[in-house]
Formats: structure tokens, sequence, C-alpha cells
């Protein structure tokens, strides 16, 4: 322990020994132009370059990332336009039924949609294989009758065509009155959500832009994953509205632990405490992706694989949206700062 | 001191120890073999012999555990299958459980077969008739006989009866798995319009006795509602697939009887008694089944019940002007003890009519109190016909005991889930949280490497799931997909603190660094981090709790519950034993 601590810190002094020279020969002896020559001789070191990249393009960067936002409120918008829905909603949330045989490694999905396609020529039915490790496991059949009796009719018939063995099954069936009203209703809990958490982080810091980068963050990373999650074809389950509300949690976490470290600590320049709480930040996020891949990978549940897609691209985007979008922001925001002072 | 001395007097330490003590007896792990008993069959041979229902909230590892059943040793729920599946009639069959010891009588199951040859047989027909006894008037059953041809039929044992137990392996712990983990029926009612609170506990009352009247203990009955106001009502029924539950609590339950549009009565308060045993209840013998026009198959069911007198005397004031239809429909004249009034009785069931019965002549203005409900099931088959008419008595069984709801209720979601998706869902689950607990650890490994830090952290995140197990076992709220996705949550926030706490410790290593900030100094900082990400999550949460039919309200709990115990005891703890653990 003492070894490594010692070596470290050591190393991470000399590096803000290093920056504390540069930057005061930079910003108080040298003119502004010379500076940015100067510095294009680039320093050596990935994270110094980072550093350096960062102090210099940040505004570019926010470029980057409001523009992703952007595209991703115009592709939501599109598919409101032509489908009045801003995502796709998944039998749980539109009525319908779903039934899931667990245990049916070898049915073939194909033909068995071309076989209730064929028996079943009003429904509307969808047969998905129900998959680990990407081995078939079972099969799902979406439909949007709610009636037992229609829905028994296709029990059976897929019943006959199984090995007694493997004919359990299970069946979820959302009315769709219901479907709808809680998607609403969860939208609604949505927005309160960000309110209230809204509320909480400007009670943290207690001033407008700082709070504001969170909660565009917070946003920002919703916003995109659903976009993501229209465009790979995702139907979004009841579940599947709880991951994004997971993903409201994990994304205010590093945000906050930035804003902390750059608004309310005073040691060392803004980038270096940007770059403090990204090294403690990756870690989180890098921790929760490790998991949620894992879950993905090796879940044998349909809902959990959903949570943890949704998870994934939300925690990815989150990494864009934190240490470049709200990095830059809080940068912007200390620098101008400092330049009334 | 040495640091163990330092970690076991640290209050902070102490109180997280005791919470985790805490939790492992709320959780109470065990090491049992055999079956429990979810519920007794009503009449049932288990009954008979004294077993009795567990009551609906009785922690799990509390339930009666079968261990022998005849000389079987019984550790699985096959073993109980292998056991109960060769028994002969009439003998007896000794269970023991881990509290009693139960001497069952098996019941014979007989069958009545229809065979394809005719024979001229005497059908009996059941009317009312009133009987004066010691001056007061009493309607009794008087057979009347009718010689029709018919299909010969034979009675015959066709094997015993279930001895009416249903089990599941027993539980190891008093963690409640929810449908998701074992299985099970999930019904979502909404009232047709808004409900006061008073009505809405009348109908979770009404709810959970129709279910228990209908046999089925293991269930909870509970109110959810959402943001606009509307309510609902969440029904669970764990451990079996019992599709015939939708249609017992989607019925309002009003039952009538009426004669030419008058009501003589209502089903609940009006009637006093409901006959469930096989001598006055069952398939008709007299009538039995029968194939109609149609090629299918109907059987007619029968049983008995008592009415208040106010209702008696409102049948005998309903009949009292009805005229007597003395021929049949030949123009022969009907003896005097078959003929009937000019108009039925009507069984209205939620006003669609169940049933229509001729009223015997003699029951003209007379108050009965003691009369038969009737109706019938259909079928592809005889037997299917016969199941299908029993399983209508039931249920019109039941609703006559339990009477209607204020309110008529649909149903807008089921959820059938098989025991055995349950199952393979837990143990996958379990694998799950395993591989990313190892993951996580992996990546701290990499990153801090230091297998100190690494094993705290994952000491952190175990120490934080037994107690959210714990909590979850004290408080007897099912572990379901829902509590899962909150507990990933809480976990995974939880690993965000402590690596929070961790690199804000650690930073400068020490207190002698420029900065000049003291260890105490640094977990405050690191807190305020914590705290701040705390507040969010459960204000994020709060919502949830209340919007969309109560379905995330587990999610929204647990991911509080949990937050909320990881701030307050374990991660000062964990701030605690850094300090202890880290600091030179």
């Amino acid at each position: 322990m003492v070894g490594y601590e010692s070596s470290k810190s050591r190393r991470r002094h000399e590096i803000k020994q290093m920056l504390k020279q540069d930057s005061s020969q930079n910003t108080a002896v040298l003119p502004k132009q010379v500076v940015v020559k100067e510095k294009k001789i680039a320093p050596s070191g990935f994270i110094k370059k980072a550093k350096y990249f960062y102090e210099q393009h940040y505004k570019k960067m926010i470029f980057f990332t409001i523009a992703l936002l952007i595209v991703s409120i115009i592709l939501i918008g599109v598919k409101v336009a032509t489908t009045g829905d801003f995502i796709n909603k998944g039998i749980s949330l539109k009525g319908g039924t779903t039934i899931t045989f667990e245990n049916a490694p070898d049915l073939d999905i194909i033909k068995l949609m071309d076989d209730l396609k064929a028996n079943f020529p009003k429904q509307e039915v969808n047969v998905r294989e129900l998959s680990a490790t990407g081995r078939q496991l079972g099969i799902i059949i979406d439909t949007e009758v709610t009636a037992t009796e229609d829905i028994n009719v296709i029990v059976n018939f897929v019943k006959e065509k199984l090995p007694v063995s493997e004919r359990g099954y299970s069946i979820e069936t959302m009315g769709s009155s219901l479907g709808n009203s809680f998607f609403k209703q969860v939208f609604i809990a949505m927005v309160i959500a960000f309110i209230f958490m809204s509320i909480v982080v400007f009670m943290l810091f207690k001033t407008f832009v700082p709070s504001g980068a969170v909660i565009l963050c917070a946003f920002a990373n919703i916003v995109e994953t659903i976009a993501v999650v229209n465009l790979i074809g995702m139907k979004v389950s009841t579940a599947g509205i709880a991951a994004f509300l997971m993903l409201i949690g994990y994304s205010v976490d590093t945000d906050i632990l930035l804003t902390t470290h750059v608004i309310k600590r005073k040691e060392g320049t803004v980038i270096e405490r940007i770059f403090t709480a990204m090294k403690t930040g990756f870690l989180m996020t890098l921790t929760a992706i490790g998991a949620v891949t894992a879950g993905l990978i090796f879940s044998e549940s349909d809902v959990i694989k959903q949570i943890m897609t949704i998870m994934l691209i939300g925690l990815i985007f989150d990494i864009f949206n934190t240490w470049i979008q709200n990095a830059a922001i809080l940068m912007a925001y200390e620098n101008r700062k400092e330049r009334k002072q | 001191m040495s640091k163990a001395k330092k970690l076991f007097t640290n209050t902070r330490v102490i109180i997280l120890l005791v919470f985790l003590v805490l939790s492992i007896v709320a959780i109470h792990p065990r090491f049992i073999e055999g079956v429990a008993i979810r519920s007794v069959g009503i009449n049932s041979s288990a009954q008979i012999a004294g077993i009795t229902n567990p009551k609906a909230n009785i922690a799990p590892t509390s339930r009666e555990v079968i261990t022998t059943v005849g000389t079987t040793p019984i550790k699985t729920i096959e073993d109980y299958a292998k056991a109960t599946s060769n028994l002969t009639a009439d003998t007896t069959l000794v269970v023991e459980t881990n509290k009693n010891t139960y001497r069952l009588t098996v019941k014979p199951k007989i069958k009545t077969v229809v065979l394809p040859e005719l024979e001229n047989v005497t059908v009996k027909e059941i009317r009312l008739i009133n009987v004066t006894v010691n001056g007061t008037t009493k309607a009794v059953n008087q057979t009347f006989e009718n010689i029709v041809l018919r299909n010969k039929t034979i009675t015959e044992i066709v094997g015993v009866e279930d001895i009416g137990l249903k089990v599941f392996d027993a539980p190891t712990t008093n963690l409640r798995k929810g449908l998701d983990l074992q299985g099970g029926t999930r019904v979502l009612l909404q009232p047709e319009r808004t409900i006061t609170s008073s009505e809405s506990e009348l109908i979770i009352d009404n709810m959970k006795q129709r279910l228990n009247v209908y046999g089925l203990s293991d269930v909870v009955v509970t109110e959810a509602g959402d943001l606009t106001g509307n309510k609902y009502f969440l029904v669970e029924v764990a451990g079996a697939n019992e599709e015939e539950v939708k249609e017992l609590l989607a019925k309002q339950g009003k039952f009538e009887a009426s004669i030419k549009e008058a009501v003589v009565f209502r089903g609940g308060g009006d009637i006093t008694y409901v006959c469930r045993t096989p001598e006055c209840s069952g398939i008709d013998p007299q009538v039995g089944c029968g194939q109609t026009s149609d090629g299918q198959y109907s059987c007619r069911f029968r049983f008995s019940i008592s009415l208040m007198p106010e209702a008696a005397q409102k049948q005998a004031d309903a009949t009292k002007d009805l005229a007597v239809i003395s021929y049949d429909s030949n123009g022969n004249i009907l003896p005097e003890e078959n003929q009937y009034l000019n108009q039925t009785i009507d069984f209205y069931l939620d006003n669609a009519k169940v049933d229509s019965l001729n009223i015997g002549k003699d029951l003209k203005g007379k108050a009965v109190t003691d009369i038969q409900i009737s109706g019938g099931g259909i079928g592809a088959t005889e037997p299917e016909a016969a199941n299908d008419a029993l399983k209508n008595m039931k249920r019109l069984q039941t609703i006559l005991i339990t009477g209607s709801l204020p309110v008529k209720i649909n149903i807008v979601k089921t959820d059938i889930i098989s025991p055995v998706l349950g199952k393979g869902f837990l143990k996958n689950t379990m694998l799950i949280l395993l591989i990313a607990v190892i993951v996580v650890g992996a990546i701290l490994g990499i990153r801090y490497r230091k297998l100190q830090i690494t094993l705290q952290i994952m000491f952190n995140m175990a120490a934080e799931l037994l107690m959210m197990l714990g909590i979850g076992a004290l408080i007897g709220w099912n572990i379901d997909l829902a509590a899962i996705a909150g507990i990933i949550v809480a976990i995974g926030t939880g690993v965000n603190d402590v690596v929070v706490i961790t690199d804000e410790v650690l930073s400068g290593g020490g207190a002698n660094e420029p900065t000049g900030l003291t260890w105490k100094e640094k977990v405050k900082r690191a807190f305020f981090i914590v705290m701040g990400a705390y507040l969010t999550i459960v204000v994020a949460m709060i919502p949830l709790y209340f919007a969309g039919a109560g379905l995330l309200r587990g999610f929204a709990i647990t991911t509080i519950l949990g937050a909320t115990f990881g701030i307050l005891i374990t991660r000062p703890a964990y701030a605690s034993i850094a300090e202890i653990m880290l600091k030179e």
C-alpha cells in the first residue's frame, strides 16, 4: 500500500507542479495567441494531452454533444410524426398478450410464425426468440388479443407442437386502456421526478448554470437513449420504462461528482479538478457497465435483458454527456467567473 | 490499538454489524427438506384429518412442512407427487409434518359412465313441497317420478380423490418469493366508477373471502392507485396457474332470483346457508349429463341453499297469484303432483340468466326457506362438461356466500407465470448477480490494485444486499422482478458511492498533502456527493411509487429503502473501515 500510494501521489504532485508552471507562464507572461501556438507543440503523456485538448477545444466539444442531442430530438420528432408515439410500445404498454414458452429450444420460430399467421389470419401475432448467451431457450409470442378464449386457442396450437415436457408457459395480458394510462402515468412521473431532481440539484449547488447542466445531462441521456432504442427497433415494455428511470439515478451520480469537484473545490485548476472527478466517475460508470453487460449476456429473462440494454446505452451516453458536455459547460462557467473577477 | 480492535470498537461498524445480524435473523436461513403446505382443499381428506389452511401472511419458514407420506420420506415436490400418486381408496395414509402427524382417509373417486344402450329409467324430478310439521310450514324437496328412455349408466370407482394438499418445496428462508420467482397468477382489476375508501375496503374483503371460499388461501389482495386518482386492486395467487380466478374476481357477483320480473331473493344477505357437501351439491344425479343437439355435452349441477324468512315470504307473495299448469304440451292432464306454475323462477348472475326452473304447484303462495339452485355446464366431451358444470357451481356457490361487490370491476391486466419459469428466473438472477459482482470486483481490482480495497467494496455490496433482503423478510414484501431491479439500482449506487468515498480519502495519500485536509474533512467532502446522489434518486423514485396502478411500486420502494439503509448504515461504516484500514 505504501509503495503504491506514495509513487502515485508523487506522480500526481509532479504533474500538478508542471501544470502550475505551465499555466503561470502561459496566462501571466505571454500574450494569448502565442500561448496557443506554444501549447500546440503538445505536452507528452496521454492524460496531459487530453487535458490540453480539453482546455483548447471544450467549446467545440459542447457543439458535438448538443448536436447529438438535437439529432436525437429530431429522430424522436420524426417517430412521433409518423407513428404518434415517441417509442415503440411493447405489448405491455399498448395492450395485448405475451405468451412465453420458456422451454422450447428446438422450436423453429420462422415456421411457427408462418403457421400462426396461416391459422390466425385476423390476429397480429409475432414470435420472438427467448435466448441467453446466444442460445435459444424458448419462444415468446406477442399478440394483441386479450380474451381468454383467444389466448387459449393460440396456447393450445403451440402446445401441440411441443413435446409434453416442454409445455410449460406463462401468459401476460395487459388491457389496452391500462397499458395506455400506465404509459401516460409513468411519463408524468418522469416529469415530476425531473422537477424534484432539479430542485435537489439546485439546492446542492445553489447556482443556476451548473445545476442546469446536471439536469441537461440527465435529460440528454434519456432522450438520446430513447433515440437509439428506437433505431434498434426495441419494443419497450413496462420494465423498460423503469430502466429509463434507473438511468436518471445513475447519470446524476456522476454529474454531482463532477460539479462538486469543479465548483465546490478550490485546489488545482479547473481542468485538474475535472480530471480528478473523471478518474472516479469513469470507474463508477465502468463498474455499472460491467455489471449491466454481464446481465445482458447471461440473462434468460426478456425483461431483464431489456432493462440492461437500455441501461447500457444510457451509461455510454452518460460518459459523453457528463465528461464532455457537462465538463465543458462547467469549464466555460468557471472561466467566465474568473474573468469577471 | 490494533486495527482489529479499532474496527470492532467503532460505533458505525458496530451499528452495521448489528443490522447485519438482525438481517440474518429476519431472513432466518435454515436447512430443511420436505414440502411446505400452501393450501388445504375444502372437504378434502387432508382437511378432514385436521390439517389446517395456513394463514395468508404467515412467514415462509413458519409454514407446516411435510416430511413423510406413508413410509416415504419427502424431500422434494417430486417425492411428494410420487408418494401421493398410487393411493388406494379407503385406506389410511399417515402424513408427518414438522408439527404433527395426521391420519388421512383416502376418498374414492366415483364416476358415472354413460353406456350406449338405452333403458327405461325412472327419472326423478324434485319440486319443493310444503310440509306442515307442528303447525309450521317448511318446504321440502319432494321427488316425482317420470319414466323415460335413457342411456344406461353405471357408477364405478375410478380411482382416488386428491387428498387436497397443495405443496411447494419447503422455503429455506423467510424471503417471500414474488410471483416472478415462484410462479402464480396476478390479476389487476379496476372498478368501473370511482369508489369510496369504505367501498374499496369492502371489495378487498370480499375478494379475499371469495378466494378463500374458493379454496385458495395463499392470496394477497392489495389496493393500488395512480396519479390521476384511479383505484386498482391487485390480486396475487402464489404458485398456481389459476385461470378460474380471473372469472371469479371479474364477476360483480350480483345474484338475483326472480319470478316474473320481481326479485325474490339476492345473493349474500338473503341467503343464510349454501350447501357445499357432496350430499346436497354436485352434478345433479337425477338429470346428470347428456348430449345436446349440436353434438356437445351438457351437465347439470344443483346445490341447496337456505333463505332468510323475509326472502321466503317474498317468494310466497310472488307465487300466490300465479296460475297452475295442469296439462302437458300434448294436452294430456298431468298428475296432481307434476303440475307446475305458469311462471318460472329465473336465476341471474350479473344480469345474465344462469338458469330457469319450473315451480311446483304446491309452492304457490308458500314461504319456503330451503330451495335448490341449479345450472349447467357444457363441453366437447362428457368429462369436460361435468368439469365445466362443477366449476360453474363452485363459482356460483362462492359468489352466493360472499355476496356481491358494490361496483362492477374489470380485469385490466393478468399475468400467469409458470412455476418452472419462476424457478429458472431465480437461478438465473443469482447467476447474473454473482457474475456482476465478479466483474465489478475485477474492475475495482484493476483500478485500485489493492486487494484490500476491492474486498472492502465487495463486502459493502454484500452487506447492502443482505440488509435489503433482511428488511424484505421483516416487512414481508415479495421479491419480484420489480424488487430485483430496485436491488440492482441500490447496490449499483452503493458501489458508486463507496468509489467516491475511496477516491476522496485516498486523494493526496494522507493528511500531510498540500491540500492539507484531514481524514474527517475528506470523508465530509465525499459525503456531500454521496448525499446529493442519494437525495436525487429518492426524489426521482417518489412519483413512481404513486404512478401507474402500482406496477412499479415495488421497484420504487426497494430502491428508496436500499439507498436509505445504504446512506445511513453501510456507507458511514465503510468510511470508518476505510479510515481504520487505509490510514497510515
